[in-house]
């Protein structure tokens, strides 16, 4: 059954069939959290605060309009009023930092590591609306079009916005590994 | 096409959901554009290097996520069942359809009782075994409010906001404890379903004055609109004129002070 026939059903008050929309995405809103803060514990926090706000709000849910964009901009709202009580900074991952001496692994899976510790310092470095988009559009794979519907925009203002984060990540992660491609 | 227009193609291009024809476009003008050369080059290093991050980052959920879940949609389920209005059915047995007997044996009833209550021995509200064992599950339900607003976990808690609805009589020890729950709970589904448990208590003006001092604590906006529905709710006439200099407060939320003029507006024309 597709989101929106289930989701209707929870609007019309048979709320146990939320356990159905959670099932199919806790686990994109917690990696959507995961990847705004680094903090595992706070984003499963976060997520299960999505579903009850989603019970909660239920009324407001329109027949008619998907479900996915409904529920993101659900959890933008949740992760705005976690920016209006914590300072906003992402956490750096845990292992993000050098990795030297004996622990050093081979030459290339090394490199490869640091390359990729690196991307994620950048990110987590980004300007969160800037993240936000790389992170909808590279990790959960929203459509652009459902991405417009969360954040309220044109597509086509997603598709600059999307560029351009692809671009400051990228002078971010040069600027890092201190190479450019050639 | 510009070379600005074709570099917002790249990511795109480099998630393979660029159209045939829009991908011809961008292969023909890279054949004769240095520049957007190496600016998909640089952007697809990013791109498949980001594809390492995410697989390092996409552990899968633990099982608790579940159990909580489940945890928080009983708790709701029994605070939805607990919310219901008793419905009323439009056929009782033995009872006629018509009006004209309905209003006789309304009547009739009216007059027994009043003999009833004349003639009957004066007694102090009923059976006293009755009297006692509502007044101990009211205590038992007290108890388990009181103890489970103090929980560990929010759905314990949450619980308790539940149970604490059940109490036929507001209690000043669960009221405390409501109010507790709506200014220093961690958890913000706890403090709005606190705000929603208040309105059994919502007649007692010191109460509606515990909720607008709330307000400018809060540090949810959600929060802070829900007591100000609450109170609109309540028709507490005596927070407006609180309400109204919480309204100028530059440094609350502009939804929260724009909420705040309705609600003024609401209960100074009630």
């Amino acid at each position: 059954m597709e989101d929106e026939l289930v989701m209707q059903e929870v609007r019309e008050g048979d709320v146990g069939r939320l356990e159905v929309l959670f099932d199919r995405h806790y686990a994109g809103i917690l990696r959507y959290f995961n990847y705004l803060t680094s903090n595992r514990t706070l984003s499963e926090d976060l997520a299960q605060d999505v579903f009850f706000r989603v019970l909660k709000y239920r009324q407001t849910w329109q027949t008619g309009a998907n479900f996915r964009p409904w529920l993101y901009q659900i959890a933008r709202n949740v992760f705005a009023d976690q920016l209006g009580k914590q300072k906003p900074e992402v956490a750096l991952p845990e292992e993000a930092r050098e990795i030297r001496g004996a622990d050093a692994p081979p030459d290339r899976e090394f490199q490869k590591k640091q390359e990729s510790l690196m991307l994620r310092r950048a990110l987590a470095a980004m300007p969160c609306e800037k993240r936000e988009v790389l992170i909808m559009s590279r990790f959960l794979d929203l459509k652009y079009e459902e991405i417009a519907t969360v954040l309220k925009c044109e597509v086509g203002t997603v598709k600059v916005r999307v560029y351009r984060a692809m671009r400051d990540l990228t002078d971010r992660f040069f600027a890092l590994s201190g190479e450019r491609a050639s | 096409m510009n070379c600005e227009r074709i570099r917002e193609q790249i990511p795109e291009a480099l998630a393979g959901r660029l159209s045939k024809a829009d991908r011809e476009t961008l292969v023909e003008h890279l054949e004769s554009c240095g520049a957007c050369r190496t600016e998909v080059a640089e952007l697809n290093a990013v791109w498949r290097g980001l594809e390492a991050v995410k697989s390092g980052m996409d552990a899968a959920p633990d099982s608790g996520a579940k159990t909580r879940f489940q945890d928080m949609l009983a708790a709701y389920q029994a605070g939805m069942q607990a919310a219901q209005p008793v419905v009323r059915k439009n056929n009782v047995a033995g009872i006629p359809a018509r009006p004209v007997w309905q209003a006789a044996i309304a009547a009739g009833l009216v007059l027994c009782g009043i003999l009833f209550g004349r003639y009957l021995p004066q007694t102090s509200g009923g059976s006293p075994e009755l009297a006692q064992l509502r007044s101990q599950v009211e205590n038992l339900n007290q108890m388990v409010a009181l103890s489970m607003l103090q929980g560990q976990s929010p759905s314990a808690r949450m619980r308790g906001v539940t149970y604490s609805e059940r109490i036929a009589q507001p209690d000043p020890q669960v009221l405390d404890a409501l109010l507790q729950a709506v200014n220093h709970d961690s958890s913000v589904n706890v403090r709005l379903s606190a705000v929603d448990a208040l309105q059994k208590f919502g007649g007692d003006p010191e109460t509606s004055r515990a909720m607008v001092r709330s307000i400018p604590e809060q540090d949810s906006p959600l929060v802070q609109i829900a007591l100000v529905d609450m109170l609109v709710q309540l028709n507490a006439r005596v927070a407006a004129p609180d309400l109204a200099r919480l309204a100028n407060d530059s440094e609350l939320n502009e939804m929260v002070r724009q909420r705040m003029l309705w609600a003024v507006n609401k209960l100074e024309t009630k």
